[in-house]
């Protein structure tokens, strides 16, 4: 504290924890710790919610014949019979809406129930949907990194320095391009009359339902994030001295060798930062299967969590959906530090 | 010497990956050179294989799409205010950092920079019911606040590369010669962090631009123009979506080449002060 106050002196000190601490606790943590809270409890409403609201319903009904019996009792000759049912037609009226007022606070104020409920009730089908969006996360990144290693390297090591500038600028145009248009423009190529049917087609081979199958959705999914996994590698391959691969080659070591042995341990931190980035964005993504699926496919796990919030409206629930997704994430997280033996200052960077 | 001599490198090998680049640049483009191209074909849903004509009328249908037009706004109004909050917090992080000797300081990193690291849908949904709890429901402010927490990440990331290269003998000096704190943060340090302020500006812009993930999850009944057009694209598809698409490629583009040529030219600059 004294080395900022040293810096900054005491109003700007105040200043800068000030909005540090806004950050870090009303934006990062609080909210998160929020919603984990809400996972971990339901309303009970008694039994039956439904069957609570139906009742209600019913009972308001009941009101409104009275009323009309009430219309019908005044229509009448004024008398003591009269006098009588229009008594008794107040009292039930009264006697109703007693019924009403009290299961109506019954619905609004439900018992607040702690428990694990809202993650034991996960049905085994939402879990499948949950180990599905897993792997498929899994494979787009191993397909990443396959794919962008070699292309990395050659834009960091290998091509010449006017080349290299014109293959990361074919690399940052698609980077750069809106995530929702770059997972669109497979929509044409796969749908039922698409680009790749319509080639099958004419080759004479059964078309293949890309979209309703799912693998639509994984297709996309590698084209949308396989780019993260690039730049990552690049800014740590770009750093290794190329005395190296030299002096590894002037030793005899064949090309694979150098890359197990030189270019790929000097390349860990970018390793590690591009899985967690595609691992994460492909996990968390949201639009490729709300794109992809059309509705049609089997949704996936973050369309879950939509549907629990916005549709069903069990933000209880969709807590518990939400706080699965992260503690995967978090854990993937450590596990890809553990394996690569690398820091989180080495990870944001 | 930057890159591998050629000698090193077989011929066939050569080959092998120039084929390789090839293929994963037609990769890359191709799809989006489709969409580019259906957005010219006068037949709806968007289509390459049906070719009926070419057409400009999609481009008229888009721009009367009033939808588009408040969404477009939208997103101006959430990226401003995104940089109004996300700029002040990733300079104060950054400054927290850099200057403060803690032992807590790994800690304190970690957490600021772990919305980057979480996915964005998360950043979204708790961010809406933190303030729905507080009494204010989903809405462009909510939106707003969800993509600051992740962007402000990123400026801090930014201004912590910019202050590890600042020399704090100046500050010292300028304090020695009796300015006050104020005056040398901004006489010295603000000035000195001047061009990252503007492209952390410009970068704010276009992470709260393009953002869908974290948005659809925390913006409530309205829209900004990428969730918009996220929801054409699943109901009501029509190729005045492939013309935002032209527009955005476009766009990006320009910027990119923007970004490149600077980027070359910082490098060769810094090779000329080596030399």
């Amino acid at each position: 504290m004294t080395s900022l106050v040293r810096s900054f002196g005491p109003s700007l000190t105040a200043a800068i924890l000030l909005l540090t601490g806004f950050w870090i606790v009303g934006m990062i943590v609080a909210p998160q710790l929020i919603m984990v809270e809400k996972s971990f409890w339901y309303l009970d409403r008694g039994g039956d919610a439904g069957a609570l609201t139906v009742r209600i319903d019913g009972l308001y009904n009941a009101v409104d014949l009275l009323g009309f019996d009430k219309l019908d009792a005044e229509a009448l000759e004024p008398s003591a019979e009269r006098d009588l049912k229009l008594d008794d037609i107040g009292r039930q009226v009264a006697a109703t809406k007693a019924e009403i007022a009290e299961l109506e606070t019954r619905e609004i104020k439900p018992r607040k129930v702690y428990s694990f409920t809202n993650y034991t009730l996960i049905s085994a089908a939402h879990f499948a949907i949950f180990v599905k969006t897993i792997l498929a996360a899994l494979a787009v990144t191993l397909i990443a990194f396959i794919v962008c290693y070699p292309i990395a390297y050659t834009v960091a090591k290998l091509a010449p320095p006017g080349k290299a500038a014109i293959i990361m600028l074919g690399l940052i145009v698609p980077y750069a391009i809106n995530e929702l248009l770059r997972i669109f423009s497979w929509l044409m190529i796969l749908n039922t009359n698409g680009v790749v049917n319509t080639l099958l087609a004419f080759m004479g081979l059964e078309p293949v339902a890309f979209l309703e199958s799912g693998s639509g959705v994984f297709i996309a999914m590698v084209y949308a994030y396989v780019l993260f996994m690039v730049f990552p590698i690049y800014n740590t391959v770009e750093t290794l001295d190329v005395a190296q691969i030299e002096a590894a080659r002037d030793l005899g070591a064949p090309m694979w060798k150098i890359h197990w042995r030189v270019i790929l341990p000097h390349a860990k931190p970018g390793i590690a930062v591009g899985a967690i980035m595609t691992f994460m964005l492909s996990v968390g993504s949201y639009s490729v299967p709300y794109i992809m699926t059309r509705g049609i496919a089997a949704p996936w796990f973050t369309q879950l969590i939509y549907n629990r919030f916005f549709e069903s409206n069990n933000w209880n629930a969709g807590a518990a959906y939400a706080f699965t997704l992260l503690i995967t994430c978090t854990l993937f997280i450590f596990l890809l530090m553990r394996i690569f033996r690398v820091g989180i200052k080495d990870i944001a960077r | 010497m930057s890159h591998v001599s050629p000698a090193i490198r077989g011929r066939a090998s050569q080959t092998v990956l120039n084929l390789y680049l090839a293929f994963f640049f037609l990769y890359m483009f191709m799809p989006l050179i489709l969409m580019v191209l259906a957005g010219f074909n006068d037949f709806s849903p968007p289509s390459i294989t049906v070719w009926k004509g070419l057409t400009f009328r999609w481009f008229g249908e888009l721009a009367t799409d009033t939808r588009m037009w408040t969404g477009l706004l939208n997103s101006i109004v959430i990226a401003s205010l995104v940089i109004v909050i996300a700029l002040p917090l990733g300079l104060a992080g950054a400054f927290l950092v850099t200057r403060l000797q803690s032992r807590f300081n790994g800690l304190i990193y970690g957490v600021m920079v772990s919305p980057l690291l979480t996915p964005g849908i998360i950043l979204g949904i708790s961010t809406l019911v933190f303030w729905r709890d507080l009494g204010v429901s989903g809405g462009l402010f909510t939106a707003a606040m969800a993509q600051a927490t992740f962007i402000a990440s990123y400026a801090m990331l930014m201004f912590m590369a910019r202050l590890q290269r600042q020399d704090v003998t100046l500050e010292e000096a300028a304090m020695d010669l009796g300015a006050t704190h104020a005056r040398a943060f901004r006489r010295i340090t603000i000035p000195f962090l001047r061009p990252t302020i503007l492209t952390a500006g410009v970068i704010a812009f276009l992470q709260s631009f393009e953002n869908y993930n974290t948005t659809i999850f925390s913006i409530g009944g309205s829209h900004t123009l990428v969730t918009e057009i996220g929801s054409r694209m699943r109901f009501g598809l029509s190729p005045s979506i492939n013309v935002i698409g032209m527009i955005f490629i476009v766009l990006t583009i320009v910027f990119a080449a923007i970004y490149v040529h600077f980027r070359e030219r910082e490098k060769r600059r810094a090779a000329a002060v080596l030399r």
